[in-house]
């Protein structure tokens, strides 16, 4: 009976279903930006604060507008209804208005506390995506803002958004080479060095707490480590002569240096507390900048073993040195993309630097940037954005752009020279 | 006594003049039938559309409204009138009389006749067309558009490519990546009223924004979809990509 029905099934189920085998294209030329719709705050309990308004528009379209796959839109030609939850106002206006996209944002003020409520829709299936509710204090806030543009990144994109990290720079502000912090966007500077001295090269441990930078303050470039939420700061390489350049290892437990101990400038690898050394590299030239690869296995290193300085990459135990860069008599301070498919450096042209990206084999080599000189190119712990320091403004300043070298903005607030910016991880 | 059959032959001039006549008749009957330029017929010319272009309905016949009743007035037209135009005569009696036939020119005669023969073949247009709409109707649709019996495997009616067709609008609307060269395998189940029942990546991006691009425009073409031809869900593949992007 069951062999019968089996067959009965054979027979008249392909007929009900119209399968086909094979395949057909569906393409479309273009790469079209998802038009985010961001209207005004709306507050929650009638209070009206319209800084509050003002600030959380301007941080939530700086970011969206930088992230790349949105075009920002305010309104809906004024027919937009207030609330934000769902049911609480119409989608037909921003359809019209053609978002595909809807931030709807509310406030609750309580004295110096805030509750600051999200919800991310997409417009055309009028359905919601995300919806977060934050409290902290008004100072909290663009700090919040910045922690759903990360969440919106990863709703849309599936990779959260580099926009709650901070970047640490070289600001002469105080007349001195200072180390400070600032959101990624320029604002908050906070000053972390205070020695009077220069201060250089300040690189991010993989989890954004601590920080390594070179040092003149005991006239030697010493290397530092500072624990960034106590203050805690200790000397980890003050070997003779050189200790610049840190790099910590994507785990975080090394870090790669030039050091200059042995006679010349070599690369390094020590430990974290700086006791234990392996060098790396060794020959009559300077070798310094090391990059690790994000999988830790790579260094990416500045020689000039080769008569001019180029772009060098090698195992991390120092075997298999290669050269890199083949184009251009000056490229220097390489940086491994933590996706691990590019490496930007920049290139000396024309009396300036110019960044440039290119992939580890050699291929793809690209200008990213061309007005002014720029320099110290960092990628943003996601890889999807760069730092960089730049003079076309005059002096020089911080500036992020996409990877693609698009979206290029100033970010420096202030009129002193910014420059070595490095951007952390999430805070 | 004996008889002697004697049978006189021609001469030799008879025999050749014979066949002379003969040769000749069958050379000019040679030439009449065989050689002989006959009038030519110019046949019907036929149109063939070489490419199947997607059409909305797979089964759309006619032009009228997929499940609309037919215009009334399409129904009149086509409508055999209820009498002849031709009227009868009074019936003549029957009498030794010869009856009084009117002087009909030879040009009212033609007339008359092409009235005639106007009328019989508007008759049968209507009869075919009313056995069409009630073979058509029979099938519990009254008014459904389309050939009848027909199954949607006919040349033109291709659903896989109309459907392609409506997703390759709605993703010229949609497209948005952020990864090289994304390429998604998507298999697509339609019910039988038309609408995305199942919708399956059988080969990821791996480029969210690509998939969700991907997502809204399959909801967005999914609006113009027609139900599947013979009543049956319509299962396919669909490989979306920018253009340019090769199967990988």
């Amino acid at each position: 009976m069951k062999k019968f029905l089996f067959v009965i099934a054979a027979i008249i189920f392909p007929a009900m279903v119209l399968a086909g085998e094979g395949y057909l294209d569906v393409t479309a030329s273009g790469n079209r930006q998802l038009q985010l719709a961001i209207p005004p705050s709306r507050s929650l309990d009638g209070s009206q604060h319209p800084e509050i308004v003002k600030e959380l528009h301007d941080v939530l379209s700086f970011d969206m507008t930088l992230a790349g796959p949105f075009s920002v839109m305010s309104g809906a030609g004024g027919k937009e209804s207030s609330g934000i939850r769902p049911g609480e106002f119409d989608f037909a206006p921003w359809k019209s208005a053609g978002a595909d996209l809807l931030v709807k944002s509310g406030y609750r003020v309580k004295g110096s506390a805030i509750t600051l409520e999200f919800r991310l829709y997409d417009v055309f299936k009028e359905k919601e995506i995300v919806a977060k509710r934050y409290t902290g204090t008004i100072r909290d806030l663009r700090k919040i803002a910045h922690i759903f543009d990360d969440q919106v990144m990863q709703s849309v994109t599936g990779e959260r958004g580099p926009f709650s990290g901070k970047i640490a720079f070289v600001s002469k502000q105080t007349g001195n080479k200072e180390i400070c912090l600032m959101d990624y966007d320029g604002h908050n500077v906070q000053r972390l060095t205070r020695n009077g001295s220069i201060n250089l090269n300040p690189d991010f441990s993989p989890n954004g707490r601590e920080i390594i930078y070179t040092s003149y303050k005991r006239r030697n470039p010493d290397l530092y480590r500072r624990e960034l939420f106590t203050g805690t700061e200790a000397s980890i390489s003050s070997r003779r002569g050189i200790n610049i350049t840190g790099a910590y290892s994507p785990d975080g437990k090394r870090i790669a240096l030039a050091m200059s101990k042995d006679g010349n400038s070599e690369i390094y690898v020590i430990d974290t507390s700086g006791k234990q050394s392996a060098r790396l590299t060794s020959n009559g030239a300077i070798d310094v900048s090391p990059s690790w690869s994000p999988d830790g296995s790579r260094i990416a290193f500045t020689s000039d073993r080769l008569g001019r300085p180029q772009v060098f990459i090698m195992n991390s135990d120092g075997s298999g040195v290669r050269r890199l860069t083949t184009s251009g008599s000056y490229n220097d301070r390489p940086r491994w993309s933590p996706k691990g498919d590019t490496i930007l450096y920049c290139r000396m042209e024309g009396g300036g630097f110019q960044i440039y990206s290119i992939n580890p084999d050699g291929s793809s080599d690209t200008r990213l940037t061309s007005e002014g000189s720029n320099e110290h190119g960092r990628w943003s712990p996601d890889g999807r954005y760069i730092t960089f320091s730049s003079s076309r403004g005059g002096r020089e300043a911080i500036y992020v752009m996409r990877a693609d070298g698009s979206g290029q903005t100033r970010v420096s607030r202030g009129n002193a020279a910014d420059s070595h910016p490095t951007w952390s991880s999430r805070w | 006594m004996s008889h002697t059959l004697q049978i006189k032959e021609p001469g030799f001039g008879w025999m050749l003049l014979c066949s002379v006549v003969v040769h000749l008749a069958c050379y000019f009957l040679l030439v009449k039938f065989h050689f002989s330029p006959l009038p030519l017929k110019e046949g019907p010319v036929y149109y063939v559309d070489i490419i199947n272009l997607p059409v909305a309905n797979p089964r759309a016949g006619t032009p009228s409204s997929p499940g609309g009743a037919p215009p009334a007035t399409t129904r009149q037209e086509m409508t055999l009138p209820a009498k002849s135009a031709v009227k009868p005569g009074p019936k003549p009696a029957p009498s030794t009389l010869k009856p009084a036939a009117p002087v009909e020119t030879d040009r009212q005669f033609q007339e008359r006749m092409a009235k005639i023969e106007r009328d019989v073949e508007s008759k049968h247009v209507s009869a075919a067309i009313d056995a069409l709409r009630s073979q058509v109707g029979s099938g519990g649709k009254g008014g459904q558009s389309g050939m009848p019996g027909a199954k949607g495997t006919e040349a033109g009616s291709d659903y896989a490519s109309y459907i392609r067709s409506r997703l390759t609008d709605a993703f010229s609307t949609t497209i948005a990546y952020q990864s090289k060269n994304p390429e998604a395998m998507v298999r697509l189940t339609i019910g039988k009223t038309g609408r995305v029942t199942g919708l399956r990546f059988e080969k990821s991006s791996k480029d969210r924004l690509f998939e969700d691009c991907v997502r809204r425009a399959i909801s967005k073409a999914e609006q113009t979809f027609p139900p599947p031809p013979g009543g049956a869900a319509f299962e396919y593949s669909y490989r979306f990509a920018p253009e340019g992007v090769s199967k990988k």
